[in-house]
């Protein structure tokens, strides 16, 4: 209804072009041969619609479908914004919950102390999977790990970087054995340990896929596992992650870049 | 029994690329190098012995593929 009146009252400005009266149609016929045959027409518009009665005049018609149409207009933009909002909130709260489940972990670190997802809220944390026998890719891996975040802390103004490194091994990766192997790498590197089922816990949090190997006759045996380094942000959800090809300048741009676009979700 | 620490590792990784670069300069005659063969075997735990030499001819068959392409065997072209 609305609408209609809103498009009778748009022709009515094209063809009155503001001249107001029917002297516009005339005008019109005088100027213009193409339009006579509009004439019938014109006037049946400047009757209007609803036939309405002659005395109020066009520029009141006007002015009510303006308001008419600025209500309509403003009623669907505040819908539209309240929908927003509260998608926004919504997907707000998901994002809180999969923050505090998604990506948990409840291990021991290599001092021996009780660590949960909970205790890295509010830092920024590269992540790593590995083992303490690995041949070549995992102290390679922590290397690079160890240089992005040498690299950072070099950096004033940046936040700082927690380098953590996970075992899939647990059966031999015990508290001991990480403490001394964390010692080879970055100072601030803590590894993480547990039982196999708080191991294999985290693990699944990550998507991370591990297989000990057969065992030899000294009891050895290789752990094939993904090889990605994980970018946590201070809400504690997971942003970013690097493969093999990445090297430690790459890695380093791609945090830097994460941390400038970076924007607190969850205000405390 | 314990991982090899950081000087364990920078020892079997530092014989295993003696021993690499011999088979490569040999053209992967093996007889010329079996001192350094012996040095890998010496420095690397036999675990990481029989990974590194899997790793290598992944690593070369890698190089193949990238430099010439793959090329499909006789029997899957028919297919």
């Amino acid at each position: 209804m609305y609408l209609l009146y809103t498009l009778v009252a748009y022709q009515h400005i094209t063809f009155l072009a503001g001249l107001g009266g029917s002297h516009a149609v005339t005008l019109g016929v005088g100027s213009c041969q193409g339009f006579s045959g509009s004439d019938e027409l014109a006037e049946a518009f400047s009757r209007g619609p609803t036939g309405s009665s002659p005395g109020i005049g066009l520029r009141t018609r006007l002015g009510v479908t303006a308001l008419i149409g600025a209500g309509v207009l403003g009623g669907w933009w505040y819908v539209r914004l309240e929908k927003e909002r509260r998608s926004q909130l919504q997907r707000m709260e998901q994002l809180r919950q999969a923050a505090v489940g998604h990506g948990d972990f409840h291990l021991l670190d290599h001092t021996g102390r009780r660590r949960t997802k909970r205790d890295f809220l509010g830092q920024w944390v590269l992540l790593y999977f590995g083992f303490t026998h690995c041949p070549d890719i995992c102290p390679d891996e922590l290397e690079k790990v160890s240089d992005v975040v040498r690299a950072l802390d070099a950096e004033a103004g940046l936040p700082r970087v927690q380098p953590l490194f996970v075992t899939v091994d647990p059966e031999r990766d015990d508290v001991a054995a990480m403490e001394r192997y964390v010692r080879d790498f970055h100072p601030r590197l803590i590894g993480l340990t547990g039982t196999p089922e708080e191991v294999k816990e985290a693990g699944r949090s990550y998507r991370v896929y591990y297989s000990a190997g057969p065992k030899d006759e000294d009891n050895d045996y290789i752990v094939d596992h993904t090889v990605l380094v994980y970018l946590v942000n201070p809400d504690g959800l997971f942003l970013d992650y690097y493969n093999r090809t990445k090297d430690d300048k790459q890695i380093a741009d791609s945090i830097r870049k994460h941390m400038k676009t970076y924007v607190k979700l969850f205000p405390d | 029994m314990t991982a090899p620490n950081s000087d364990e590792r920078r020892a079997c990784w530092g014989a295993r690329d003696e021993l690499w670069k011999c088979l490569d300069d040999n053209q992967d005659n093996a007889a010329p190098c079996e001192k350094f063969r012996k040095g890998f075997e010496a420095n690397c735990p036999a675990q990481w012995v029989k990974y590194f030499v899997k790793r290598r001819d992944f690593l070369k068959y890698k190089e193949k593929i990238q430099s010439e392409g793959f090329e499909p065997s006789d029997q899957s072209s028919k297919l």
